[in-house]
């Protein structure tokens, strides 16, 4: 047996080498497939692994307090739909719960985030993308970082109109590497840059992606200016030591829950949770992306489908002398499947080839940082494989089937 | 015990008032190390008898029994398995797979037995060998002459040892030289103790059969003993008596067959086809299997 596959793999390869241009435009299809597939599934696993370099950054010990609940009674992260949902209607934390967490115990510091809405103005110039984000002194030891440039606002400044940028606000709105001193208008109020943060480590689809491009104002000026309608989308939270993180979580989810009335509609997650939770979102993103991307593989089925049967057709002869010399009808069947498995797992190879070669050209190109895992190479080959198999199979039973001296005179 | 034993085999094509007999009720018996020669004109079942030997088709009615084996009724796989094992076939046009080499085409039934690459080969270059196409063993068909390219197709079928040798007019596209080799080599074969069944309308190679059927309208209407070497007598009469062919005919590639044959009430059956197919089942027949 091994002997006929060995032999029906050449003679399928050397069929695949014979009808060179019509084998290239049947695999386009599997290749199509395949290479969206693994780069698609490729894109969401290295922002996933990004985002999780940038949790490590800010602390293993860091906990978030974020508005809605992500997580199910047991502790587990809620399904993926209802994470979408979640996110959706989320409602925003109050300057009440930020001090209902500073309150509970083993909790070090809490700095919210609240986006100000409005346009940033300095001079003739103006941000095109604002974003103006409230918090408090404790923000810059909450993400472990420290201001290179300048001061962060205290405690005791928080009436002060005073800002501290991301970079890229430096370059955009001021022109300048180190604006400090400097001025810009928002919502008719008048702030004086104070510090820079140094460059965050870009990553499209996480939290702090655009800390680049925020300025930080303090939440007092902030609710002046909104008339107290701000509305936390995350407090971040720092135990007093790192082995207090479970407690610290415990004690503010019974304070929260006191607060709120037995009211759950938040959630307090550690960097773990907090990973899986945008890390679900992307993979349902990704997952839904894939699959769109798995229909081209279908399609490429067809095709494969389409030529087989082409292929028998004109092969009627051939099969018609290699059943008179002995050939049974299940033989000729595992030809013929053999021959389209080959063509598609030709295709799913070429098509990881290319797919790692796009993985390269986007790693050197853009700022996403792709991945390709061996599970990504051996499920699309997988695939493939399947598919040659699966949409083969119809061709090879007409094959199979033909009588051979109807066979044997068709020319 | 005879090696192959037809009774009553007739095959039908077509269904309504498109039916066509092709072979009407032919009884044949053929025993073992017989070198059978089979004539008659075109579409007289010539090929469809030689298909249903060689269990590449199924007669409509009537008992095959090969080896005492009924075989009519056995699965597609199974008759495969018959085919591959004590069945080889010649074909007029050679049907030598092109994107092969000879050595491949020739390895092809072993293909199918399950035989190892590395015996595959040495099988085939011995074979190969035997059919005198050492040289030629890497080429592709389409390099090689006809006689060479039949000779290959002889090799591919002689390759699994099989007992019947079954040739549908193996010198149908040679010439006068090719054709002897070809025959020659059928003979040895023949020599070595193979059953061999040749469809041919050319009479001068009725010399290297020992049997000659002749066929008409599906039915086989003579059946006659001869020794090797000599014409057989039926068809020397048609060789010499019969008034060969006019220069029409010479042109228009009319063979003396096509127009004359032994038994055959000549005119009227060739005018109306539909007719003369009713006539000639009911015409009481002359030949009998076998050399009872």
């Amino acid at each position: 047996m091994s002997s006929i596959a060995r032999g029906n793999i050449k003679m399928a390869l050397s069929s695949v080498r014979g009808t060179k241009w019509r084998s290239m435009l049947t695999m386009l299809g599997v290749i199509i497939g395949i290479v969206s597939v693994v780069m698609v599934v490729g894109i969401g696993e290295g922002v996933k692994q990004e985002i999780a370099h940038q949790v490590g950054q800010f602390g293993k010990d860091l906990i978030t307090v974020r508005p809605g609940k992500l997580k199910s009674n047991d502790g587990q992260m809620v399904s993926n739909t209802d994470l979408l949902f979640g996110l959706n209607s989320i409602s925003g934390l109050t300057q009440k719960d930020l001090q209902t967490i500073q309150n509970s115990d083993h909790v070090r510091l809490a700095a919210p985030l609240a986006v100000v809405p409005g346009e940033v103005k300095a001079g003739n110039r103006k941000l095109d993308q604002s974003l103006v984000i409230a918090t408090n002194g404790s923000l810059p030891e909450a993400i472990n970082r420290s201001i290179p440039y300048g001061d962060f606002f205290s405690d005791k400044d928080e009436d002060a109109n005073v800002a501290v940028i991301g970079r890229h606000v430096a370059q955009t709105l001021f022109d300048d590497y180190v604006p400090l001193g400097q001025t810009f208008t928002f919502r008719g109020y008048t702030f004086i840059v104070r510090g820079m943060f140094d460059d965050f480590k870009t990553t499209p689809l996480s939290p702090s992606s655009n800390f680049n491009d925020a300025i930080f104002i303090p939440t007092k000026v902030a609710q002046k200016i909104t008339g107290n309608s701000t509305q936390m989308y995350t407090i971040l939270v720092k135990p007093d030591k790192q082995e207090n993180t479970g407690a610290a979580i415990e004690s503010i989810e019974s304070k929260m829950l006191k607060a709120h009335g037995g009211q759950e509609d938040f959630s307090v997650l550690d960097q773990k949770q907090n990973l899986e939770a945008s890390s679900g979102v992307l993979s349902l993103v990704t997952t839904m992306i894939a699959a769109i991307a798995a229909i081209s593989l279908l399609v490429g089925g067809v095709g494969i489908m389409n030529i087989m049967l082409a292929s028998v057709t004109e092969r009627t002869h051939e099969i018609g002398v290699r059943k008179a010399v002995g050939a049974t009808n299940r033989q000729i069947l595992n030809q013929f499947v053999l021959e389209s498995a080959v063509l598609s797992v030709l295709g799913g190879v070429i098509g990881v080839i290319i797919s790692i070669v796009g993985v390269l050209l986007l790693r050197v190109y853009t700022n996403l940082k792709p991945v390709i895992s061996w599970e990504a190479i051996v499920v699309a080959t997988g695939a493939s494989l399947i598919i040659g198999v699966v949409f083969g199979a119809a061709p090879a039973i007409k094959a199979a089937r033909k009588d051979p001296i109807e066979a044997l005179r068709h020319d | 015990m005879a090696l192959i034993e037809l009774k009553d085999v007739s095959k039908l094509y077509g269904f309504g008032d498109a039916t066509t007999l092709a072979l009407d009720e032919v009884s044949l018996t053929i025993e073992e190390n017989e070198f059978i020669a089979v004539m008659g004109p075109s579409g007289c079942g010539k090929s469809t008898l030689m298909n249903l030997i060689g269990l590449l088709d199924r007669p409509t009615h009537g008992d095959y029994k090969l080896r005492e084996r009924y075989v009519s009724k056995l699965r597609q796989g199974q008759r495969a398995k018959i085919r591959r094992d004590t069945v080889g076939f010649i074909f007029q046009s050679f049907n030598l797979l092109p994107r092969m080499t000879v050595l491949e085409n020739v390895a092809l039934p072993l293909v199918y037995k399950g035989v190892s690459v590395g015996k595959r080969i040495k099988m085939a270059n011995a074979m190969i060998e035997r059919v005198g196409l050492r040289e030629r063993e890497f080429y592709y068909p389409r390099h090689l002459s006809g006689g060479q390219a039949q000779c290959a197709a002889i090799a591919r079928a002689l390759i699994n040892n099989p007992s019947i040798i079954i040739a549908d007019e193996p010198t149908g596209n040679l010439d006068s030289a090719s054709s002897r080799l070809v025959m020659e080599l059928l003979s040895d074969i023949h020599k070595m103790g193979n059953t061999i069944l040749f469809v041919t309308h050319n009479p001068e190679l009725t010399r290297y059969a020992t049997r000659v059927v002749y066929m008409h309208d599906g039915a086989i209407i003579h059946d006659e003993q001869t020794a090797i070497g000599d014409v057989a007598p039926t068809a020397k009469r048609i060789m010499f008596t019969v008034p060969t062919t006019t220069e029409e005919d010479d042109l228009a590639g009319v063979s003396v067959l096509m127009k004359n044959v032994p038994g055959a009430e000549s005119d009227k059956s060739e005018q109306k086809p539909a007719k003369s197919k009713k006539k000639a089942a009911k015409k009481p027949r002359k030949a009998r299997g076998g050399k009872k």
